[in-house]
């Protein structure tokens, strides 16, 4: 007869549960949450960052279509076209005078943006002017090592863009009735192809200045190394007409 | 946590040795109180059960700083420890160090062990251990490590044990003590000259040891020791005279010593000490940055860092070796110790940061162009331990700056680790990558 | 006052986490001085050494607008953060600033902005990180110009009002100056360099417009209630490591020039000056030239092999090991094994060679001949790895006790030499090194003789680009002599490769190239290339 008794259990325990799971390494910091304030310069700096990306990754796509293994010529047709590119990226971003004026100084920080190339820059910044939401811009550039080329292009009516610090070639060149300041020098082709509005140059000016220039003026505080053909419009050197004045010819030297 | 005035008898017994028998200068201070060092751990030694390493020139006061505290603690009269007392030199063997065979029964053809005195007292304390030789110094802190001393077969297991070493520093006369074995203290602590002042007391003032003398339980506790008794018998025997010197130390000085329960008693309460929250996450970043390698793995002693790795400002980039698992153990124990002792209720940063550099600085082999930069450099402490003190504060520094979101990363790991749907957070120290990879482990 | 401070202490070390800072004082300016110094009441802090005093009479001063319990802890909260977040070091001090000269050009500018700066990230850290009383002490502040800018910057960057009106920012474009400064991520440590840029473009103009109208009023200026930032803060091993950091981390001549010049008056104060050449005690003013190579040479270590111990014992028992059946057993100790032959009892003597009195391991003194020709680099213009090496070799030598001598070398035959006798003062071995002719290149070895001859052991640590008209002659020389050579030429040309041709067969001389400041720490001094076996000995 078989015994009624269960059969005698192992003393040993089956393992629990418990012994499986793996031991929570953090176990002391599950409750744990972070206090203290977030301060509103967080999201400033954290807003700012994120326009910055934007602006850079912008320049960085046009670097992409349009300098093609970092070479750019500059010619009528390459920059318009670089314009139309830039345009089209700075349209999607809403920036501050005070983004630009980063976005100068971080292209000279290469861990930031590896590539400056002045003329695409120079577009760049250009379209970012053109369509920010200020009317005013002043950009305080003067510690800046590079002088900027192609700054102020097609600069539109109603807006003035002053710049401190030197600049570049070809600044001011296309201005479309805007106003353009420069508180430092300016180099060569200063004002070409402008349509209307006004360039002040605070100290001097390269050769070419006005070249082609249609309307508009341009009033330099310094000297005039030699004026360009100038189909239309006025050139002052510290306040002294210059053109339409005596001189005729183009790219005279003082 | 409850106060028994336990911590108040610590405190006497510390107060007593340093203003009477051990004259030193205070060297730390935590939570505005000052201490010496030497005293301090050996009494956290004393009370925890742990290995201390004491350096320092001959004639400071190693070996006797040492003797008063296991005398205080654990009530043993000065005669016995003397008389317990394993001394380094080339010629020690296991018989005078453990036990030898009973040489009657030998001769019988019988085997039986006479343990020596340094086996069966709790209290072990050797002197210049690293005038041993290696297989007596690994033998001595393989015993000491699980409590158990063997010979011909015979085991003895200690319930309670602490070790106190000294070693001078490095002449023609003695060993280096290799790295697996001086891992294996849990603190190092340099005894000092106390200054011109105090040690002319000294040599002008009588000595005060006497006090902690008594030639009758002297006599008593050799008689129990010798017996050819089984050891477990015997316990209960030292324990009795023990405690009847400690009412002899209680009349004679007001020290109230501490009998075996108490002592028992003061370990259940350490014990129950955590760390708060910002101690564990600092501790967890000294341990990454004392073993993490983003090259290799871990720091391996056998391979060179890489020119241009991102961590070049972290400890690994500084040391060579990678710390041992002991590290962490030694650092719980004597923070543990000390927040007991300065009747907090958990262990804070101020507690791991006195008590790292003494449980780091001989753990750690720093490269030769930290040591060429920093050897020079004004100090109080021996380079091993202003080293490790230099370490603390930068990683200090770096907690400071990140604490909220180290803690933050370590909250969020604790969720991964649960289940949760969450991504870990970044951070530019190598306690970012640890808790990473934890995940990572776990998630697999 | 006192008791306030310790009362609130342990709560505020705790805050901080536990600095290691003493605890504060209190500084009371006693009664007749009270009326005479209004002055004193200006600043509420100082910081010297990690020592805060706070000032008494400023707290009282302030008592009217905030309880004196909250004075203290807010001047305290922001001593700390100095100490514990920013600048923490000099190192950081000395970079903050000379980011800032880049910008502002004038020493006083740059030191103005740089404490501004500083003063910033304290605050704003204090109050993202701890609970604190700052915001409350700045808007009880007296305030000039710059201070309302500042005020005003704290107020759109945590959120708080401080009780500057917007109309006053409307002012002169302040308003403009608030928003860039806004925009500045100052708790960002990795981007202090290129913020503090920032922060001194925009804050420039008014800085300068302050100092005019204080010029022109023909005052001092306005002390900052919170402390100034000026060497006290540092000890001596602070300013070191500081000075040391900063060479390796800017590893530019000039640079470093710069700053230390700027701060000499500071440093000579401090006590730090060139005597012993260890850089410290009164002396000699600051050679910013030598104290550059002489705090970049500390970074870096270059092992020198030394002579090792002679053992010329015998051999002796030293220790006991088991000794096992089959083991020989005459090294048996009788004693210790209780007259017993049985395994487990046994012990038997393991025996050791001993050290008699043979030569003591020691480094030899060391002989540095440096190129300074036309070709080699003006260490006086910019980082020259010869003299750094040389350094690193000095370094070395003299850390184990040795002494050197220096032969600093153009055309020596026309004189273009410097010569130093051996020596173990640091600093004027350094100006030797620093020397350039800039002249030809041509070696008198007669001039190394002296050096040479009556010395047992010496070692020879030569560094040049090779490019030296008498270098048959340097080979032949070297051919001849048994002293360690370690020649170390800056980067590859014929030259070099020529030398190396005709001595690698000496096994006295070792030869490594130099192209950058890495490559100096895989130099070893006096090493004795060996060959195939290590203790084969070649019988002259």
């Amino acid at each position: 007869m078989k015994s009624s008794t269960p059969p005698h259990k192992s003393s040993i325990l089956p393992p629990n549960n418990e012994n499986r799971i793996a031991k929570n390494p953090f176990e002391e910091f599950k409750t744990f949450t972070a206090s203290g304030p977030d301060l509103p310069l967080d999201q400033i700096v954290q807003s700012t960052e994120a326009v910055m990306d934007r602006i850079r990754c912008g320049y960085e796509k046009l670097l992409e279509e349009e300098a093609k293994e970092l070479v750019w010529m500059v010619q009528y047709n390459t920059i318009i076209k670089a314009y139309e590119v830039a345009e089209k990226y700075v349209k999607e971003i809403s920036y501050t005078a005070e983004d630009i004026e980063d976005f100068c100084f971080a292209l000279e920080n290469t861990q930031r943006i590896p590539y400056l190339i002045p003329g695409p820059a120079g577009i760049y910044l250009s379209a970012l002017c053109n369509y920010t939401n200020e009317e005013e811009i002043v950009l305080k550039l003067s510690e800046l090592k590079t002088e900027i080329n192609l700054v102020g292009f097609r600069l539109p009516k109603g807006k003035r863009l002053m710049i401190e610090g030197d600049t570049g070639d070809f600044t001011g060149i296309g201005l479309e009735g805007g106003e353009l300041v420069i508180d430092g020098n300016s180099k060569n082709w200063t004002g070409a192809g402008m349509r209307g509005g006004k360039i002040l140059i605070k100290k001097n000016i390269g050769l070419h200045t006005g070249e082609w220039m249609m309307g508009g003026e341009i009033y330099v505080g310094g000297r005039v190394r030699g004026l360009g053909n100038i189909v239309e419009g006025k050139v002052y050197e510290r306040e002294k007409l210059l053109y339409p004045g005596k001189v005729r010819y183009p790219n005279v030297y003082y | 946590m409850g106060k028994n005035g336990y911590q108040k008898q610590a405190m006497g017994i510390y107060r007593f040795i340093s203003e009477h028998l051990y004259f030193n200068r205070p060297d730390m201070v935590i939570k505005g109180e000052c201490f010496n060092s030497a005293i301090l751990l050996s009494l956290l030694t004393g009370l925890k059960k742990g290995k201390e390493l004491i350096i320092g020139e001959p004639g400071l006061g190693k070996t006797t700083s040492a003797e008063y505290v296991c005398s205080l603690i654990y009530q043993f009269p000065l005669g016995v420890i003397w008389g317990s007392e394993v001394s380094g030199h080339p010629e020690q063997t296991e018989e005078k160090i453990i036990g030898r065979p009973d040489l009657g029964k030998l001769n019988r053809g019988e085997e039986d062990v006479v343990w020596t005195n340094f086996s069966q007292i709790p209290v072990k304390i050797v002197d210049e251990i690293n005038r041993l030789p290696e297989t007596k110094q690994s033998m001595i802190l393989d015993g000491v490590d699980r409590g158990n001393w063997e010979y011909l077969n015979e085991m003895i297991i200690n319930e309670e044990y602490c070790l106190f070493a000294t070693a001078n520093y490095q002449d023609g006369g003695t060993n280096t003590i290799i790295a697996p074995l001086v891992d294996r203290f849990d603190v190092m602590v340099e005894s000092r000259h106390p200054g011109a002042n105090l040690s002319f007391l000294v040599g002008k003032d009588k000595r005060k040891d006497h006090i902690l003398r008594h030639p009758k339980y002297e006599k008593d506790l050799y008689h129990v020791l010798k017996s050819k008794v089984a050891y477990e018998k015997k316990t209960p025997k030292i324990e009795e005279v023990c405690n009847a010197y400690g009412e002899y130390l209680d009349e004679a000085t007001g020290i109230k010593s501490f009998q075996k329960q108490d002592r028992d008693q003061i370990r259940t309460e350490m014990e129950r000490l955590e760390f708060d929250l910002d101690a564990s996450a600092f501790t967890r970043m000294l341990l990454a940055e004392l073993s993490f390698c983003e090259w290799y793995g871990q720091k391996r002693i056998v391979e060179n860092c890489e020119e241009g790795c991102h961590y070049t400002g972290y400890l690994c980039r500084q040391i060579k070796n990678c710390a041992s698992n002991r590290l962490p153990s030694s650092i719980k124990q004597y923070a543990q110790g000390l927040a007991w002792l300065l009747e907090d209720a958990e262990i804070d940063i101020e507690h791991i940061s006195a008590v790292v550099p003494y449980a780091l600085g001989h753990r750690i082999q720093w490269k030769d162009e930290v040591l060429s930069q920093k050897e020079r450099s004004k100090r109080d402490d021996p380079i091993p331990i202003f080293l490790a003190k230099e370490a603390v504060k930068a990683v200090s520094q770096r907690y400071r700056e990140q604490s909220e979101h180290l803690k933050d990363a370590l909250a969020a790991g604790s969720k991964i680790f649960l289940g949760g749907d969450l991504e870990p957070l970044e951070g530019d120290h190598p306690i970012y990558v640890e808790v990473k990879k934890d995940i990572g482990a776990r998630r697999s | 006052m006192q008791s306030i401070i310790e009362e609130i202490w342990p709560k505020l070390r705790k805050k901080h986490l536990y600095p290691e800072i003493p605890m504060p004082r209190v500084r009371e300016t006693p009664e007749q001085e009270k009326s005479e110094s209004e002055e004193d009441e200006d600043v509420g802090l100082e910081m010297k050494q990690k020592q805060l005093t706070i000032n008494g009479a400023f707290v009282s001063q302030m008592k009217e607008k905030m309880p004196e319990k909250r004075v203290i802890e807010a001047l305290l909260d922001h001593g700390i953060t100095h100490y514990t977040f920013c600048p923490w070091d000099f190192h950081t001090h000395l970079r903050l600033y000379a980011a800032a000269k880049k910008v502002v050009g004038d020493k006083d500018l740059a030191k103005q902005v740089s404490n501004h700066f500083i003063d910033v990230i304290a605050d704003t850290h204090c109050v993202k990180k701890r609970f604190t009383e700052i915001p409350e002490l700045h808007r009880n502040l007296r305030k000039g110009d710059v201070e309302e800018v500042i005020a005003s910057l704290y107020q759109e960057i945590w959120g708080m009002d401080l009780g500057i009106a917007p109309s006053k920012m409307g002012v002169k474009g302040r308003a403009d100056i608030v928003r860039r400064l806004a925009r500045i991520p100052y708790l960002d440590r990795s981007r202090w360099g290129e913020s503090i840029q920032k922060f001194a473009r925009t804050l420039k103009p008014l800085l300068i417009q302050e100092q005019k109208e204080q010029g022109a009023q023909g005052g001092k200026g306005e002390r900052n209630p919170q402390g100034e930032h000026d060497l006290n803060h540092y000890s001596s091993e602070e300013i070191d490591q500081g000075l040391r950091d900063y060479a390796r981390q800017t590893m530019t001549l000039s640079e470093f020039k710069d700053v230390v010049e700027d701060f000499s008056d500071e440093l000579s104060g401090a006590g730090y000056g060139m005597e012993g050449g260890m850089g410290r005690g009164q002396g000699n003013p600051v050679d910013a030239d030598v104290l550059f190579y002489m705090k970049l040479a500390e970074n870096y270590s270059i092992p020198v092999k030394k002579f090792p111990l002679e053992e010329k014992g015998s051999l002796h028992p030293y220790s006991h090991c088991p000794w096992e059946i089959g083991a020989p057993y005459q090294d048996v100790d009788v004693w210790t094994s209780f007259g017993k032959i049985m395994p487990g009892i046994t012990q038997t003597w393991t025996k050791r060679e001993g050290k008699g009195r043979g030569k003591i391991e020691g480094t030899p003194d060391c002989l540095i001949v440096v190129d300074s020709s036309g070709s080699m680099i003006n260490p006086r213009k910019s980082l020259s790895y010869a003299v750094l090496g040389a350094a690193c070799a000095t370094n070395a030598y003299l850390h184990n006790n040795s002494k050197v001598a220096v032969y600093n070398f153009s055309d020596a035959p026309m004189g273009g030499k410097d010569i130093l006798n051996y020596t173990d003062r640091r600093e004027d071995i350094y100006r030797v090194l620093c020397k350039y002719f800039g002249g030809g290149t041509a070696l008198d070895l007669e001039d190394l003789m002296p050096f040479i001859q009556g010395k047992r052991k010496l070692d020879l640590f030569i560094i040049t680009d090779m490019k030296i008209t008498n270098l048959e002659a340097l080979i032949g020389f070297f051919g001849q002599i048994q002293n360690r050579v370690t020649a170390v030429h800056i980067g590859d040309n014929p030259y070099a490769a020529r030398f190396e041709k005709a001595v690698e067969r000496k096994k006295n001389i070792s030869i490594y190239t130099v192209k950058r400041t890495e490559d100096i720490p895989h130099i070893v001094l006096g090493k004795i290339r060996d060959y195939f076996n290590p203790t084969h000995t070649k019988k002259s």
